[in-house]
């Protein structure tokens, strides 16, 4: 029980430092900015209360909007993700029930879930902070290549980080 | 009253969540106003600390551009340099008198910087303690950076040119013909644009911008970038011209704060004025 905690909080650390140093600066252009740090999130566990989750959404967001200067527009885009996660999670849930020692990783739940799991609640996170971002809809299909183009790369970066450094996450 | 705490707890989720959408939205308006204080940015100790320790790591890659850009100021300087030296000797005006020097030059560090997004900004590892305030102008040894928005005690955070909200006064140098300067839509690093020139100026490519030093936060002169090309709008009779920007912003290591002394004697003499007139009418 302790050591899932450790883990967990563990996993926010890395998740955030990877983002702030080096996703931050990999400079990939004006329509790749991709958020890596909301697979800390997408990973906690299934049976995680949902206010805890929604709780720590909202200061995960926080800390990453302190480092991007961007006050407010991470915590609003994580508040989301983390509010819509009860209902994905039932939306896709497999035959049955999810099984009690599953987790949000290709090795336990398989590619395909992973990618429309993940795949859906980033693009809710994207579409929230580049609109919030642009403050208008002025660039409405500029923007929305970016919600897309962003959140690809965000997918992609989340599914080989987990293949390297969470093979067998709890 | 006991219905609303029976809908609280059968809601409590939503509303919840309505809550924090309503906070973080609240932060995301209230951060445009420009004094705003708070720790929630990234000159706080946390992430200045982190930019810092990853700067320090990351330096030595750019280290050949930016030795390059040091290489080209110093040259830049010591000419000037020798031009003062040569009138000084001839009109005798070395003797500047004590307040003569307008601007002081604060040299920081870049340890965080961006140039992909929409709002820009750079984290310097310079603060309050250094004398950096918010509001003042930063400038690279190519050309014009940013403005400072947020100093704690040892880190500032400042609004790249490349910001929407960022806008200044530039003007070209053989001329004298101002107008506003702006990062503009396209969201490319290397460009700005300059609006509201009449379009009774003879614009050419390749023309040079400066800062106008109409603001109190640039000094006079201080390179801009070249016209890179130009559009008429006429029904406005304005030109809006295309400015390739001088400095490289993302190649940014060095640079300096601009701390405008008379403005800071400006400012305490405004203050004295409208307290010896507040204690006449007391």
């Amino acid at each position: 029980m302790i050591i899932d905690i450790a883990k967990n909080i563990l996993r926010f650390f890395f998740f955030i430092l990877l983002q702030v140093t080096i996703i931050r600066h990999l400079d990939l252009g004006i329509y790749f900015n991709p958020f890596l740090y909301v697979g800390a999130i997408l990973m906690l566990p299934f049976r995680m209360d949902k206010t805890l989750v929604l709780l720590i959404a909202f200061t995960t967001g926080l800390i990453i909007d302190m480092f991007y200067n961007t006050m407010g527009m991470n915590a609003a885009a994580c508040s989301l993700m983390a509010f819509f996660r009860p209902s994905i999670l039932r939306f896709y849930s497999p035959a049955g029930e999810y099984n009690a020692d599953a987790n949000a990783t290709i090795g336990s739940m398989g590619i395909r879930w992973m990618v429309s799991y993940a795949g859906t609640l980033i693009l809710l996170h994207h579409t929230v902070l580049f609109y919030l971002e642009m403050l208008s809809f002025h660039n409405f299909f500029t923007t929305l290549l970016k919600v897309v183009l962003s959140g690809l790369a965000t997918l992609i970066l989340i599914l080989i980080t987990q293949s390297i450094f969470f093979r067998n996450a709890s | 009253m006991s219905g609303i705490i029976a809908f609280i707890r059968k809601f409590y989720f939503s509303v919840l969540f309505i809550f924090l959408e309503i906070i973080s939205l609240v932060f995301v308006f209230s951060n445009n106003y420009y004094h705003e204080a708070g720790y929630f940015n990234s000159s706080n100790k946390i992430a200045g600390t982190i930019y810092n320790a990853y700067s320090g790591f990351t330096s030595y890659f750019s280290l050949k551009a930016v030795n390059h850009q040091l290489a080209e100021e110093n040259a830049r300087l010591l000419n000037s340099a020798s031009e003062i030296k040569d009138t000084a000797s001839h009109k005798k005006i070395a003797k500047t008198n004590p307040f003569g020097q307008q601007y002081n030059f604060i040299l920081a560090e870049v340890i965080d910087n961006s140039t992909n997004l929409p709002n820009n900004y750079l984290t310097l590892n310079q603060g309050t303690e250094q004398g950096i305030g918010e509001g003042m102008g930063v400038i690279s040894p190519a050309g014009i950076v940013g403005i400072v928005v947020k100093v704690s005690a040892h880190y500032s955070v400042v609004m790249s040119l490349l910001h929407k909200k960022a806008s200044m006064s530039a003007m070209f140098k053989k001329s004298g013909t101002f107008g506003t300067l702006a990062w503009g839509d396209k969201m490319d690093y290397r460009f700005a644009s300059l609006t509201q020139i009449p379009m009774s100026e003879k614009v050419k490519i390749g023309d040079t911008i400066v800062t106008s030093g109409y603001s109190t936060v640039f000094p006079k002169g201080i390179m801009v970038g070249q016209v890179e090309n130009l559009k008429p709008i006429p029904e406005l009779y304005f030109y809006v011209v295309q400015v390739k920007l001088s400095t490289d912003f993302k190649n940014l290591r060095y640079v300096y704060v601009v701390s405008d002394l008379k403005k800071i004697e400006k400012e305490n003499l405004e203050e004295d004025a409208v307290n010896s007139l507040n204690e006449k009418v007391k």
